[in-house]
């Protein structure tokens, strides 16, 4: 009797979520509706991308809430908004290529524009092909954190410089964005796998504390001048960076924003320190805490977003290197943005494993399918990224007189195929399956988003453009 | 015995699996600090100096951080990893040969029993259980071969036995690219060549402030530069001409992406802008007493080519100051940009021989503007332009082009063919019961091969079916006679 009072509920918080996502995409539809009407213009590249955006949040909700309740008509509802989606978003490639006159490559907004588009069409490819219903669950957040920054960055068409007209830079970036986004699909797959071989939960709390204590590590090194974080100050006019001179922006310093983040950086690591504690004294107890402190650490972690968002987003802040008050932008600090979205996603993927149901692994197939899919996967991906590299090298040829010049971007690449060709190597001779192949196509992933967004931003070199 | 033992311990480490992924590793490992470390030739030495404490700088120079790419370690270990892969495919290729070579064609018993998609279909006679077998074979797209035994036929059938190779053939590619690169990082160069229009050169700047001639030499013939409507450039042009021993052997029209090639030499445009040089400057001349005929005049001035105004007096421009300022009593520019530009005209007299100095605007100490016959207003400035060629040299490129390729094959064997193999064999179980026996395998992509294989006998007992039905009709016609 309980019991099936116990479901009813469920079943009905269940429908609750469906209303609830379906009303707030509904009420952003009626919002957007209103400035498109205010503006006259209804399909605009900017009003498409939102309801991309709209569609992809939704998707996104229903996943994590079918991750979360176990309800499945979530999963179809969630592939319908996928759906729908991807189909604003491919209006917005479409748009953006009519106006250009040129496939949109050419900037990192057009790279992450067609990047985005790739990676829904390979999730709903999976679901249908390989019926892995819940991949979304891990891409949806990635497309939404990619059209995020699209809102950010500057979207002004520009007309391409003459070392970008050729046909091999459409070739080079369509194996790019294609390699990427099935790099992205295996990951989404191997954490399916780790999901549905039972992996244990602290574990995979360990890995996500220390991917969270690299981030703010990361920031903090980089970033962090006297108790306030420092970033690009930025020309609202001009939508560009205040360079000092040739190759040297100008740091604004936001006062006590470094504090937070070492505060975070300290909770975020709690739960790191907890596991350590608990597997040294097999105490169980801890753990417990563990699980709490991720709980604040995602509370803290929202804050710092927050506060990060609200305080660099406008207002005008003192430099040390030059006199009077200058602006920022989030479109100034990409990589404190992203970082901090990416930090919240990984500790909410922890929850999803925490929260782990019976009916999310009835939904995926079994875990040696997983494994294969996973593997299978990478050997798509892996040949597109070496013909990625050939064409880059190629059209480098062409272009500079050098196919390869130890360019950051070029290295990463390198680097990139060789963490792959490393995973066939030790799945194929020595039969690395299961786990430990999944880790490595995690690292896989990981090292994919730092030659796309972190050499881009971190490092200097001749892929400036993109 | 001792040193065969070290050698092949040697070898045996060389040739592991283990050893080329630490080789691996470390590449990645150097390779991330090289894009995170600043790098030499491309960071200004300052810059280098801003960034680093001396003493760690010093460091860095002395391991060669700050040039990874280039330091002899780093070829080093690129060549350890050739040789590990060089050595791992040694080791390995006798085995794969020997299987790629002399296919194993008859399975024997332990085989059979070993085999994990393996099929047995009851049978009454050998001939037509074999015959089924080729049929169905056939229908799915294979060529099966009779293997004759002692005192039966069995059959084989495969596909893409060359995909056991491909491995080797994607190893092989690395070892070609990593040649070409080699052969570039050692006998190849590149370094740049600034020309304007009319002009000819056969020296290449290098880095260091080196330089380099070539055996011929490149003339321009025009360059310029087309611009978008907001003004940024769009296309850089030069129309260039090969010449050798005087004769012009070669030219083209070279723009960015679609450079000119002679003798192995390449030549990329790179860049184009202003030399900081005048080309023409446009001035009219009006004289000073207005009897001498009162029309200004227009002249094309090009540096230190005296023009003729009248009968008597000539004009030229001597120099030109893009961003003049004074200071100590003498002219300097500030800057190469046209910011604040000043003009000197000598204008000299034949018969007298007297030269005046002429300045725009006329600046004070210098300028003798009223002894001037003429009175001279700029109407227009024609700046020279340079356009900035890239020169390279790359006698393995070829090589690396080729290992492409021949990766882009062997990538594809290894990943979208897999070797599948069928044996079909007709046995007899102790009570003496005939039946066929089926068995197959593939290397890769295993599901696949299993519906494959579902399929093939499917399509046996079909054959089988239709046989006996064929057969028994035929008694039947027997009967009935």
């Amino acid at each position: 009797m309980a019991r099936a009072k116990a479901e009813q509920q469920t079943v009905a918080s269940g429908s609750a979520l469906i209303v609830g996502v379906g009303l707030t995409v509904a009420f952003l539809l009626f919002i957007a509706f209103l400035n498109v009407v205010k503006s006259g213009n209804l399909l605009s590249e900017s009003n498409l991308l939102y309801a991309a955006l709209i569609f992809y949040a939704g998707a996104g909700a229903l996943y994590l809430g079918f991750g979360v309740t176990g309800i499945e008509s979530y999963v179809r509802w969630a592939s319908l908004a996928t759906w729908a989606g991807l189909a604003a978003n491919t209006g917005a490639v479409a748009h953006r290529w009519y106006e250009a006159g040129h496939p949109p490559f050419a900037s990192i907004y057009e790279m992450l524009l067609s990047f985005v588009w790739t990676l829904a069409a390979l999730t709903l490819f999976a679901e249908k092909k390989y019926r892995v219903k819940v991949i979304g669950t891990v891409t949806m957040p990635v497309a939404i954190v990619g059209v995020v920054l699209m809102q950010l960055l500057r979207t002004d068409v520009h007309p391409l410089v003459p070392a970008l007209q050729s046909t091999w830079l459409h070739v080079h970036v369509t194996l790019a964005m294609l390699a990427y986004a099935a790099c992205a699909l295996s990951f989404a797959l191997a954490m399916m796998f780790l999901i549905q071989d039972r992996i244990e939960t602290e574990t995979f709390l360990a890995a996500t504390s220390l991917f969270t204590i690299g981030i703010y590590l990361g920031i903090l090194t980089r970033f962090e001048k006297w108790g306030g974080l420092s970033v690009i100050a930025w020309n609202p006019e001009e939508r560009s960076e205040i360079f000092l001179s040739r190759g040297v922006r100008l740091f604004v310093t936001i006062p006590d924003l470094g504090w937070l983040m070492v505060l975070a950086l300290l909770v975020v690591g709690a739960p790191f320190v907890l596991y350590v504690l608990a597997r040294a004294r097999k105490q169980d107890g801890l753990m417990a805490i563990a699980n709490r402190a991720v709980f604040v650490s995602i509370l803290l972690q929202i804050i710092a977003l927050a506060s990060f968002v609200l305080r660099a987003r406008s207002g005008q802040y003192a430099s040390l290197d030059a006199e009077g008050l200058f602006a920022t932008s989030l479109a100034a600090s990409p990589f404190i943005l992203s970082g901090l979205v990416g930090g919240i996603f990984a500790s909410l993927l922890y929850l999803l494993l925490l929260w782990r149901r019976p009916d999310l692994e009835r939904l995926l197939p079994s875990a040696d399918n997983l494994d294969r899919i996973t593997y299978k996967t990478i050997c798509i991906a892996f040949p597109l990224l070496t013909l990625m590299i050939a064409a880059g090298a190629y059209w480098a040829n062409r272009t500079w007189g050098s196919y390869w010049s130890w360019d950051p971007k070029e290295t990463w690449a390198a680097i990139t195929w060789l963490v792959y060709a490393g995973y066939l190597h030790m799945r194929i001779t020595r039969g690395w399956r299961g786990r430990r192949a999944a880790y490595f196509a995690i690292l896989g992933f990981a090292v994919v988003m730092f030659t796309f967004f972190g050499v881009t931003y971190l490092l200097p070199g001749l892929h400036a453009y993109a | 015995m001792e040193l065969k033992g070290i050698s092949r311990r040697v070898w045996r480490s060389l040739a592991s699996i283990r050893t080329g992924v630490l080789l691996l590793i470390i590449v990645v490992i150097v390779a991330a600090a090289g894009t995170i470390i600043l790098q030499r030739p491309a960071t200004d030495a300052d810059e280098l100096q801003r960034a680093y404490a001396p003493q760690v700088l010093r460091i860095l120079d002395a391991v060669g951080l700050t040039d990874v790419f280039h330091a002899w370690w780093f070829v080093l270990l690129l060549v350890l990893v050739s040789i590990s892969i060089v050595s791992a495919s040694i080791d390995r290729f006798p085995n794969a040969w020997r299987y790629f070579s002399r296919p194993y064609k008859y399975p024997d018993e332990n085989f059979r029993k070993a085999l994990p998609s393996h099929k047995q279909i009851p049978l009454s006679d050998e001939e037509s259980g074999l015959v089924a077998a080729e049929r169905a074979l056939h229908s799915l797209g294979f060529k099966p071969e009779r293997v004759v035994r002692s005192d039966h036929f069995s059959l084989f059938a495969e596909k893409n036995r060359i995909s056991e190779m491909a491995v080797y053939v994607v190893h092989a590619s690395l070892l070609l690219i990593f040649f070409g690169g080699i052969v570039d990082a050692l006998w190849g160069w590149r370094g740049t060549m600034n020309l304007t229009k009319g002009e000819q050169l056969s020296m290449v700047e290098m880095q260091k402030g080196r330089s380099r001639s070539l055996p011929f030499a490149i003339r321009c013939d025009g360059a310029g530069q087309e611009n978008y409507k907001d003004g940024s450039p769009r296309k850089w042009w030069s129309k260039l001409a090969v010449v050798q021993e005087g004769q012009e052997v070669e030219r083209k029209e070279i723009v960015v992406n679609d450079p000119l090639v002679y003798k192995g030499v390449r030549f990329y445009q790179s860049s184009y802008g202003p030399n900081g040089k005048v080309d023409q400057l446009i001035v009219t001349a009006a004289a000073r007493e207005a009897r001498a005929g009162g029309e200004a005049k227009q002249l094309a001035l090009s540096p230190n080519e005296p023009v003729r105004i009248d009968a008597d007096t000539t004009v030229k421009l001597a120099e030109f100051i893009p961003d003049y300022v004074v200071r100590d009593g003498q002219v300097y520019t500030r800057s190469a940009e046209i910011g604040n530009p000043a003009a000197h005209l000598v204008v000299t007299s034949e018969k007298s021989g007297q030269s005046v100095q002429y300045w725009m605007p006329p600046i004070e100490g210098f300028a003798e503007n009223e002894k001037s016959p003429f009175r001279f207003e700029a109407q227009d400035l024609k700046m020279g332009y340079f356009t900035g060629l890239q020169v390279s040299h790359e006698p393995g490129q070829w090589c690396v082009w080729s290992g492409v390729l021949l990766m882009g094959v062997g990538l594809t064997l290894v990943f979208y063919m897999s070797h599948v193999r069928f044996w079909v064999v007709p046995v007899r179980n102790e009570k003496g019961q005939l039946s066929l026996w089926m068995g197959g395998t593939a290397n890769r992509n295993r599901d696949a091969f299993e519906s494959h294989f579902e399929e093939l006998t499917v399509r046996v007992a079909a054959e089988l079916k239709d046989e006996k039905s064929s057969s028994a009709t035929q008694e039947v016609t027997l009967a009935h006679k």
